[in-house]
């Protein structure tokens, strides 16, 4: 069952668009014919029970998976195998149980500030301090292995390097899921003034939902 | 300097007598290795057995391009092991493996042979074979661990990987710290070997050319000058190896071929 938002509409207002997927692995079909459309500046989440592939519709948004068929639009344009590259430069991701590698959290955040697509954005590092401590990180935590980082510190500090990063879409994998409610607070506070940011999450616990403007079941953007 | 003492058959026949300890022990702790050890003692045997023969008629004809053509079928084989030993797809690498081996095998070789060493016939059999034999072989050990920690790391720690790429890395970008990694380990043993050598061991290639009735001043000359050969050897062919079996190994997004890795 479509809901009229959830139609394909071609108009430039349109951030993030599924159209039409199909995914099976080993057999056993994971999206079944999704279709949804996520406007600018946005915050929509999915939800669903686990194993409702709704993880992999971010990977999918991601280039990480595959769809069998169907098309995935981003910023007006459909990804290819040609331009995944540069549309990944539009997209921060913050994965479930975040894994960020090894090294101290301060190289883990200045990584991807180290890759060419990203060199524009270095002087966002400056707004380091100010992020952390929205999130209640202390400064003491950069000189720290990232490995030995609670679930909810390596969380909050994907989110912080997400932020940093200043993409125009966002995708959250139960991204506050090892986070204590005032840390969850803190974090749908930020997305919430985010205006330009659309942000595409995926959850079941109900307090990350406050700040979602629209909340989408899985069964209703694909057949059940 | 007294010229080497040759083996007579019937004491070298004597000499397996020495294989009763490794076997006794085995018997005594009941480890479930005699079948492997008689069939690795055998292959032994037999591979170096025909080496020798064909090696006695390489040498005798000495010709520059049958030499070429024994350290060609050499790096082939090295070339089979590796793949086997990695648990690698044989087919797209066996190519990029093949350069990575002749490159890295002939570069130092002719190196040292030709330009440092100045021997006056180092294209000969003599020098030719077992100069190409130690850096290959080194290099072969060194392939087989940097490949699979290449490889399998970048299986294992996909999350990670996935990740780098989410962030905009390009391929290479993404690649970097699994390959930094792939390269360390491939080349600590050589380095911990030259780290220690004379003190720990007396290398092979030392200890032959002391047995064959050199001056151990020579020998340690050519030792040095082997060492740096080899160690410049592993550092190219890991390089090589990764940099040239990459562009087989991942698709247009860049995720890792599944079927690239056997037994997974």
């Amino acid at each position: 069952m479509l809901t009229s938002e959830d139609m394909i509409s071609t108009d430039s207002n349109t951030a993030v668009e599924l159209n039409r997927l199909h995914l099976s692995f080993d057999g056993q079909p994971v999206l079944k014919d999704l279709s949804l459309s996520v406007h600018h500046g946005h915050k929509v989440t999915l939800t669903g029970p686990s194993g409702s592939g709704k993880s992999t519709v971010l990977r999918c948004i991601l280039g990480l998976v595959m769809p069998d068929s169907g098309t995935i639009t981003i910023l007006g344009e459909p990804v290819t195998r040609h331009n995944i590259w540069q549309k990944r430069r539009h997209i921060a991701y913050v994965a479930q149980e975040p894994d960020l590698g090894t090294g101290s959290v301060k190289q883990v955040i200045e990584t991807p500030f180290s890759y060419r697509a990203n060199a524009g954005l270095r002087d966002n590092l400056a707004r380091l301090p100010e992020i952390m401590e929205s999130f209640n990180l202390p400064q003491p935590l950069l000189d720290k292995q990232i490995t030995r980082l609670s679930g909810g510190e390596k969380q909050r500090i994907a989110l912080t390097i997400a932020i940093l990063l200043d993409r125009p879409i966002v995708l959250l994998d139960e991204a506050s899921s090892a986070l204590d409610a005032k840390n969850k607070q803190a974090v749908a506070d930020y997305f919430k003034q985010a205006q330009n940011t659309t942000v595409l999450s995926v959850a079941h616990d109900s307090e990350w939902l406050g700040f979602a403007t629209r909340v989408v079941d899985m069964n209703e953007i694909q057949k059940t | 300097m007294n010229r080497i003492i040759d083996i007579s058959l019937l004491s070298l026949a004597g000499g397996y007598l020495l294989l009763i300890f490794p076997l006794a022990i085995m018997l005594y702790l009941r480890v479930d290795m005699l079948k492997e050890t008689a069939v690795a003692v055998l292959r032994m045997t037999v591979q170096l057995l025909f080496v020798g023969l064909y090696l006695q008629v390489v040498f005798k004809l000495n010709n520059p391009f049958l030499n070429l053509a024994w350290v060609a079928a050499m790096i082939l084989v090295a070339d089979l092991s590796i793949l086997k030993g990695c648990r690698l797809k044989l087919k797209p690498f066996l190519l990029p493996m093949f350069i990575a081996l002749v490159v890295s095998t002939l570069l130092p070789m002719i190196f040292f042979a030709g330009i440092i060493l100045r021997l006056p016939g180092w294209f000969e059999a003599q020098y030719v074979i077992p100069l190409a034999g130690m850096i290959l072989g080194n290099c072969l050990r060194a392939d087989i661990i940097g490949l699979n920690n290449f490889y399998q790391s970048i299986h294992t720690n996909e999350k990670s990987y996935h990740q780098s790429l989410a962030y905009g890395a390009a391929l290479a970008e993404a690649l970097n710290p699994f390959f930094r990694d792939a390269l360390r380990s491939a080349l600590a043993p050589t380095i911990a070997s030259m780290a220690t050598i004379g003190l720990v061991s007396l290398p092979g290639m030392m200890t032959g050319v002391i047995l064959a009735g050199a001056d151990p001043f020579t020998a340690i000359k050519y030792q040095i000058a082997i060492m740096i050969a080899i160690f410049s050897g592993t550092a190219i062919t890991v390089f090589l190896a990764i940099q040239l079996t990459v562009a087989n190994s991942f698709d247009a997004f860049g995720m890792l071929h599944p079927d690239i890795l056997r037994d997974y």
